[in-house]
């Protein structure tokens, strides 16, 4: 069976997984191998969370928050950016392709660009081919 | 041709070996030193800032 | 009653470890009254590691660890170790998560040995021998060496009881552990032997204890960038400390001593991945994202003590 990306996307709830809920109401198709996680706020994803999807054999993680401005908890999304980006640059320098974790803003209101964002991600990560990291393999 | 290993070498840090090589007679025909351990700060210490390299370094060894 | 008998094995380590157990000074000497040293190796004790594998297995009442998990010997020895101890403790950070010494992560053995025996400005090898793992002297004489492995912490080799970290464990601490071992009063096997107490919940600099809250640090700064100030908060003034998440069994030391703290201390009860969760905590104390730029060396500053046991473990591509 030929290789299929299994892509973990981590969405906020009041934005980005009221965005993918938009995306089905309004018939948008996005692909498959999305697996959405429902957390409360984009600031709740701790650094741990990718690893521990990336570990488990996840081709690609997605996280999803509101616009600048737009948290429901006011600045969760402020330290999401900062978390992540931190956690992008120890994992670069790392030698993990900087392309198999994203964040995106995507609210509530953007169904066509969570499923644009999700196209896209499948896109990228099949050109990445399969994650070197599954399984956290040491030696 | 026997030969004697003492492995590892005590009193010491650091991990050493020590193989000796007898004659026919029992007498010593060689003997070998060897230390076992390997590091790597050459290479590992690269990229790091200077002021961080002296508490990096002083785990070379902590006796 | 016969003595408790104890067995202490230095593996990929430097002999700090050792030297805080010497540290603990007079409680030494009650220490070693109560106790058999059946093995210490290689620097207290004469025993071999042919001794070891000769004792009968479960034998040994307590044994210690040191340093990461480096070579087929640390392998052997660690596992040999396993068999003979009823209690295995992991003791200091390069057990417990790798040490300074599980960065030979970020580069394969091929690299780490070019720089060491090549490609150095004051070696002189035009030949290009590296070591070998066997080799024969003058046509007749065999010597071998273990072979080189990526850096393992123990637990990922063998089963570990007991966890002590730090770099090297303070001899407080030290105390506390040996106090705790000699009458039995140990936490469930698994955990680590800690007050569980993070280095800010025991750092005067901590201005949460002083009733003030805690500020965002507004820049980053090197230790080389001038001095802190007398008693506030080093991550507030921007220099980045690990307190937060490490553990705080040395007393808050090096903050005292207006150094930044690196996190040899091991992680706060709760936290797997030392590293991430020190990225996590770090990030959230900066007061914008552009600060993250400025942070030099990520990857050195936060795996400096766990790279062996943070994902990704190792430098996947160089």
């Amino acid at each position: 069976m030929a290789w299929e990306p299994r892509l973990v996307v981590i969405a906020c709830h009041w934005c980005t997984y009221a965005g993918a809920d938009l995306a089905g109401s309004l018939r948008y198709s996005y692909p498959p191998t999305v697996h959405i996680v429902r957390v409360p706020c984009s600031g709740r994803v701790e650094p741990e969370f990718i690893a521990e999807a990336l570990r488990r054999g996840a081709d690609g993680v997605f996280i999803g928050g509101c616009h600048f401005g737009d948290c429901h908890y006011k600045e969760g999304n402020y330290k999401a950016i900062r978390r992540f980006k931190l956690l992008k640059r120890a994992l670069t320098d790392l030698g993990v392709d900087p392309d198999r974790v994203q964040l995106e803003w995507i609210s509530g209101s953007e169904g066509k660009k969570f499923a644009e964002a999700m196209t896209a991600f499948d896109a990228k990560i099949r050109e990445l081919g399969p994650n070197p990291m599954k399984g956290g393999a040491n030696v | 041709m026997k030969k004697i290993e003492i492995n590892p070498m005590t009193r010491l840090e650091g991990h050493g070996k020590i193989t000796i090589f007898l004659d026919e007679q029992g007498n010593v025909e060689n003997a070998f030193m060897q230390v076992v351990e390997f590091m790597g700060y050459e290479k590992f210490l690269i990229g790091m800032p200077i002021e961080e390299v002296p508490r990096t370094v002083s785990t070379i060894c902590g006796v | 009653m016969s003595k408790p008998k104890l067995a202490y094995y230095l593996a990929g380590g430097c002999g700090g470890c050792d030297i805080a157990v010497v540290d603990i000074s007079e409680m030494l000497v009650d220490v070693a009254l109560a106790v058999d040293i059946v093995f210490w190796a290689p620097t207290v004790a004469d025993a071999k590691y042919k001794d070891l594998e000769a004792m009968p297995d479960g034998s040994i009442d307590v044994g210690l660890i040191s340093g990461n998990i480096r070579n087929s010997e640390h392998e052997h020895i660690a596992h040999v170790m396993r068999s003979k101890c009823k209690v295995l403790i992991a003791f200091g950070i390069c057990a417990t998560n790798g040490g300074i010494k599980g960065l030979v992560n970020l580069h394969t053995t091929e690299q780490l040995l070019d720089k060491a025996y090549v490609n150095t400005f004051s070696t002189d090898n035009p030949n290009k021998e590296l070591p070998q793992t066997s080799c024969v002297v003058d046509g007749k004489y065999e010597l071998t060496l273990p072979s080189l492995m990526y850096a393992r912490p123990l637990d990922q080799v063998v089963k570990v009881d007991y966890y002590i970290g730090g770099c090297p464990p303070h001899y407080e601490h030290v105390k506390k552990a040996f106090t705790a071992l000699l009458s039995g009063q140990l936490p469930p096997p698994g955990s680590w032997i800690t007050m569980g107490k993070a280095v800010c919940e025991v750092c005067d600099r901590n201005p949460v204890l002083k009733g003030k809250p805690k500020k965002f640090a507004t820049t980053v700064k090197r230790t080389i960038d001038g001095a802190p100030s007398e008693d506030g908060c080093l991550l507030e003034e921007g220099y980045l400390c690990l307190g937060p998440v490490t553990q705080g069994d040395c007393g808050s030391k090096c903050p005292a001593a207006n150094i930044p703290c690196r996190g040899c201390g091991g992680p706060i009860p709760g936290v797997k991945d030392f590293s991430l969760r020190a990225i996590s905590a770090i990030a959230s104390m900066l007061d914008n994202e552009e600060l993250v730029d400025q942070i030099p060396g990520p990857v050195h500053l936060f795996y400096r003590y766990t790279l062996p046991s943070s994902f990704p473990y190792k430098r996947l591509k160089s």
